[in-house]
């Protein structure tokens, strides 16, 4: 179906800033999560997990806990029989509780079973766990070594590999996870002949996708089938992998996801479900388990990524080159990293237009929590290398690095990635408002520096998703979709897209969402795709009831459908006006009934090139640096959205300004900490997130809106994109305020101070 | 973070049944006021109690009173309280200062400063500001009254000299005259504070010479610091000491003996401690007797 050439400035809902639909349910703490469903006869699960990086399980005794009062059960790695207890997106290599083996300090054990959360936790010191402690592989360097220990020695089944291109390297005998290459062009030619090239390591640590809401989720198995409530991103991921462990039809497995409370990525995918149904299974009634969020931060968190890059150029200064080696940690299992370590591939290369390439990334399994999905796919990780890289380069010619942006990222329609679609962004707008912004030419107080940076991804996933819309016969309609409403605000832009189709006001449509048992099948919900895949798939369902409304119409007036136009929320024939209410009460002669559209999006069409669309924005940043303690200051932020038209622009402007601030997060603060095997910063109190009072207190936030997406109306996602550059933006500005180039996020004061001290020893030798 | 274990909560109504409970619990028991250290601890599992004495249910223990040269405010006063306290704001504008920026505003209006200090985690902004003014603490127990000087209250880490059946119940805090000056900063960056310094000076009639002075380095150590020595280099002419200030961080911070952990190394935090002693002087001496 052929896109509607409407134009910004003439829609009635779309592209206008209508106050989100869960805003005063949420704010007034009526909103439904996980964490606020009870079923009847529910009994409340906790766990016991791993003190030991690397150990065999020499044996456990649960008599102890199982007879204590109120103990309903408590499961083990030994009560699996009859179920198939391993999962995983790209491999099959995650127990869904310990078996015989522990890969980090943290991971489940055993979970009791019992009629409140208090009972199952004072059960978990009942139970006896003997260890034979094993030599652990911590770091990628440990992992790789000759006589590294192995953490998976069996063979791996594949599992549902979705949106995945490459070939699995896991199970191979190695500790390698997942290895991915990318080349074009010839690298060593180009670096020989370069005018300049700058070198260098970077690292992007750790960190913790953190969400207010934990994961959670209540689990009923009996006869009938496994019905789940859980706080995951992708119900219908889920479901696959559900259907593998219980060994059941599609149909037996329902996967209900209410409205969740942030996920980033963290959410993403297959987690605390498979462990959550083996212990309603185990017990025979509905449990639920709810994680804490020190917990949490003990199921995933995102790989590292330490970054060997060089980028070379002509003496004209045009990109000729660019090399990478990356090596990413990605913890005990492979969860979704295969994944990401194909996408941190290709997004060493984006936004730019480079002629020769070479990169090589490598996963590596190490003994330490699982890393998976973070916000942005590896681009994040390397973005923090790629921008840095680009200052400096502009640096070493004497050049602008703004200007020296603009010379070298990819334009509008060129196939600046061999085999992707081209690219679909204007960044010369883009950098120019960012600039613009942030004062790029203004002079700037002693101890602030400022820089502007850009990332572009293959974003958007792969593209199969499917929706249907329910047209009443009071001219009120519902949409069924898959999509999860995490906080990005889907439940309010698709509906406005269903209001805009339809001619009817907002108000009149409902979203019935996330419920496998109802909704049809939509792949996930991340990579920015709602909007843009979701989005597109609504109109269309939309355009098919309007369509069918039409024949309809013809129908009751006994004329040719060809002779019906279309108004606003009807029709008109001649002198006849019928509304969507008049029509479908007319057809079905009583006021009742309804007519369902829908529509399905595959890899073809508008969507047959990846990635779906390039999901491109800028940040731009002033810092102010306190040279005795190193401390960061931000001064002024300023994001600009590529988003092909905004259906919700002051949505899109929080989705940018949110991820900023993350991304600010990892650039000024967050990291996990490892002190040998053990996380030493798994709590709030210790792990710095970043809170109102580290915003910038100048922020503007700015939408390019060209409508040159697919999505509706020539949307695009967002959401991700503004976090990309943020790290190497902060260290960019540092450089700028201070002289000192700084290689490794995050910046903390300490850091800061010593790169200071570093660069006054050279600048006096 | 586990739900809280299972624990008696008692209520007393007067100090002395608070101290006859502790008393009597010993080891199992320990006493409760706003809890923001103590129940977070026993969520993490670092603590168990199986009595909890919780004694905000006696009367008369949030007082601010105006004595004659000296502040008394109650133990269960909050930091909230203390912050927008008009006698405290206008006698002691530092403490009020200070507790404005303790924690976070949740923190501080369930938080008290009695339990802050007898809590004595190391990273209390008021335990380095009150032992810098000369505060006191005035402790009721089985055995009578007794009151002490700061130092003699928190003795280590987590670890005050109060007896198993001695409470907290007021402190009191001397007022500073106009020939004082004093400043308190802090360097935070995660959720406590990294360092505090806290200085005290008293300025001959011209402003131009210290004559004497008090000065205080605290959450980079088990409990907060000070030295005579390094206090004796702190006093003379102001050009004199201005040379001597980085002497005299030396001292607080081989004093303060830091080691590495999350914060920050060792080499960092006694480098602070130069800074931010650098920055109080510079703040005491740029207000007037009540900043």
């Amino acid at each position: 179906m052929h896109q509607e050439a409407k134009k910004k400035g003439n829609f009635r809902v779309v592209n206008h800033s209508v106050p989100r639909r869960d805003g005063t349910a949420k704010v007034t703490g009526k909103a439904t999560y996980v964490s606020d469903v009870q079923l009847p006869g529910m009994a409340y699960a906790k766990v016991l997990r791993s003190p030991y990086a690397h150990a065999r399980i020499a044996s456990i005794d649960t008599t102890r806990a199982a007879s204590r009062p109120g103990v309903f059960a408590v499961l083990t790695g030994n009560d699996l029989m009859g179920l198939d207890p391993y999962y995983g997106h790209a491999v099959k290599d995650h127990p869904l509780i310990a078996i015989q083996r522990v890969r980090f300090a943290g991971e489940p054990v055993a979970a009791v079973i019992a009629e409140s959360e208090g009972r199952a936790s004072e059960a978990l010191a009942d139970i006896e766990v003997e260890y034979e402690e094993l030599r652990p592989a911590l770091t990628t360097e440990q992992a790789l070594a000759k006589e590294a220990p192995l953490l998976h020695e069996r063979q791996f089944e594949a599992g549902a590999l979705r949106g995945f291109e490459g070939e699995v390297t896991a199970g191979k005998g190695t500790n390698l996870c997942q290895a991915h290459h990318l080349r074009w062009g010839d690298v060593d030619a180009a670096f020989a002949k370069a005018h300049a090239v700058v070198e260098g390591e970077y690292y992007f640590p750790m960190v913790y996708a953190y969400a207010m809401e934990p994961y959670v989720a209540i689990a009923d198995v009996n006869e009938s089938g496994v019905t789940i409530y859980s706080s995951a991103q992708h119900p219908f991921m889920v479901r696959h992998d559900l259907t593998s462990v219980f060994n059941l039809p599609v149909n037996q497995i329902r996967l209900v996801v209410p409205y969740v409370g942030g996920g980033y990525g963290s959410k993403s995918y297959t987690k605390i479900e498979p462990l959550v149904a083996a212990c309603s299974w185990k017990a025979k009634r509905p449990v639920k388990l709810q994680l804490t969020v020190d917990e949490a931060m003990l199921t995933t968190r995102s790989d590292d990524a330490l970054t060997w890059m060089r980028t070379a150029v002509d003496a004209s200064g045009k990109i000729i080159a660019r090399q990478a080696r990356i090596y990413m940690n990605t913890g005990a299992y492979a969860e979704n990293s295969p994944l990401v370590c194909e996408k941190a591939t290709n997004r060493c290369v984006g936004p730019y237009s480079i002629p020769n390439v070479q990169i090589d990334t490598y996963s590596v399994y190490t003994n330490t929590v699982p890393a998976s999905s973070y916000r942005g796919f590896g681009c994040a990780q390397v973005t923090m290398a790629g921008e840095s890289q680009i200052d400096e380069l502009a640096a070493k010619m004497g050049k602008d690095p703004y200007e020296f942006r603009l010379a070298n990222t990819a334009k509008r329609g060129e196939e600046f990635f061999p085999k992707m679609r081209p690219f679909d962004g204007t960044l010369e707008q883009d950098l120019a408002i960012a600039a613009k912004a942030i004062g790029w030419k203004s002079s700037l107080p002693k101890g602030h520096g400022r820089s502007v940076a850009c990332s572009g991804s293959d974003a958007g996933a792969y593209p199969l998703t499917s929706a249907a819309i329910r047209v009443h016969a009071d001219g009120s309609a519902s949409i069924l979709i898959g999509s999860t409403e995490l906080g990005q605000g889907s439940h309010t832009v698709i509906p406005q897209i269903a209001a805009e189709e339809l001619g009817v006001p907002f108000e009149k449509v409902r979203v019935i969402s996330s419920d496998t048992a109802i909704t049809p099948y939509d792949r996930s919900t991340g990579a920015s795709r709602t909007t843009t895949l979701m989005g597109r798939a609504v109109m269309e369902a939309s355009r098919e009831a309007i369509e069918q409304m039409i024949r309809m119409a013809a129908e009751v007036l006994k004329v040719d459908a060809g002779t019906i136009q279309r108004v606003e929320n009807g029709v008109q024939c001649g002198e006849a006006r019928l509304t969507w209410s008049e029509i479908i009460s007319r057809y079905y002669g009583l006021p009742d009934g309804e007519v369902i559209g829908r529509a399905y999006i595959r890899k073809a069409g508008d969507f047959a090139k990846l990635p779906v669309f390039w999901e491109t924005a800028c940040t731009a940043v002033e810092v102010s640096v306190d040279e005795d303690t190193g401390l960061i200051r931000m001064e002024k932020l300023a994001t600009v959205g590529d988003v092909g038209l905004a259906i919700n622009p002051a949505l899109a402007e929080g989705q940018d300004i949110g991820a900023a601030t993350m991304g600010m997060g990892v650039g000024l603060f967050e990291e996990l900490v490892y002190d040998g095997p053990q996380l030493i910063n798994g709590s709030l109190l210790s792990y710095r997130v970043p809170r109102f009072s580290d915003m910038a207190p100048e922020v503007e936030l700015h939408l390019v809106q060209n409508q040159d997406g697919v999505g509706p109306y020539g949307a695009k996602g967002g959401g991700e994109a503004s976090l990309n550059s943020m790290p190497a933006n902060i260290a960019n500005a540092v450089y700028s305020a201070t002289g000192a180039r700084i290689r490794r996020a995050p910046l903390t004061p300490e850091k800061v101070w010593r790169a200071l001290q570093e660069q006054k020893l050279k600048m006096e030798d | 973070m586990m739900p809280l274990r299972r624990f008696t909560i008692h209520q007393p109504k007067t100090v002395a049944e608070a101290a006859e409970t502790l008393a009597h619990y010993g080891e199992t028991g320990r006493l409760y006021a706003g809890g923001t250290e103590l129940l977070l601890a026993m969520k993490h599992g670092l603590l168990r109690y199986e009595h909890l004495v919780d004694i905000k249910t006696v009367p008369d223990l949030t007082k601010i009173e105006l004595k004659d040269s000296y502040l008394s405010i109650g133990a269960l006063t909050t930091h909230r309280e203390i912050e927008r306290s008009e006698i405290v704001r206008e006698r002691i504008p530092v403490l009020a200062e200070m507790e404005t920026k303790v924690a976070n505003v949740r923190v501080r209006v369930t938080g008290t400063l009695g339990g802050n200090l007898c809590f004595a985690e190391p990273h209390s902004d008021p335990a380095n500001l009150l032992l810098c003014l000369g505060a006191r603490a005035k402790i009721q127990g089985g055995k009578g009254e007794r009151t002490v000087p700061m130092d003699e209250l928190i003795v280590d880490a987590y670890e005050t000299s109060l007896a198993p059946d001695e409470v907290l119940t007021s402190v009191e805090i001397p007022i500073p005259d106009k020939s004082q000056r004093a400043a308190y900063l802090k360097f935070q960056f995660y959720e406590r504070p990294t360092l505090g310094v806290a200085l005290l000076l008293n300025l001959d009639e011209g402003g131009r010479n210290i004559t004497k002075a008090r000065a205080v380095v605290g959450c980079i150590s088990l409990k907060p610091c000070r030295s005579d020595k390094a206090e004796g280099l702190l006093v003379g002419p102001r050009d004199k000491i201005e040379k001597q200030l980085s002497d005299a961080a030396k001292i607080l911070a081989d004093l303060a003996d830091p080691s590495d952990d999350l914060q920050g190394s060792a080499e960092y935090k006694r480098h602070l401690v130069g800074v931010f002693l650098g920055r109080a002087f510079v703040k005491a001496l740029s207000g007037s007797q009540r900043s």
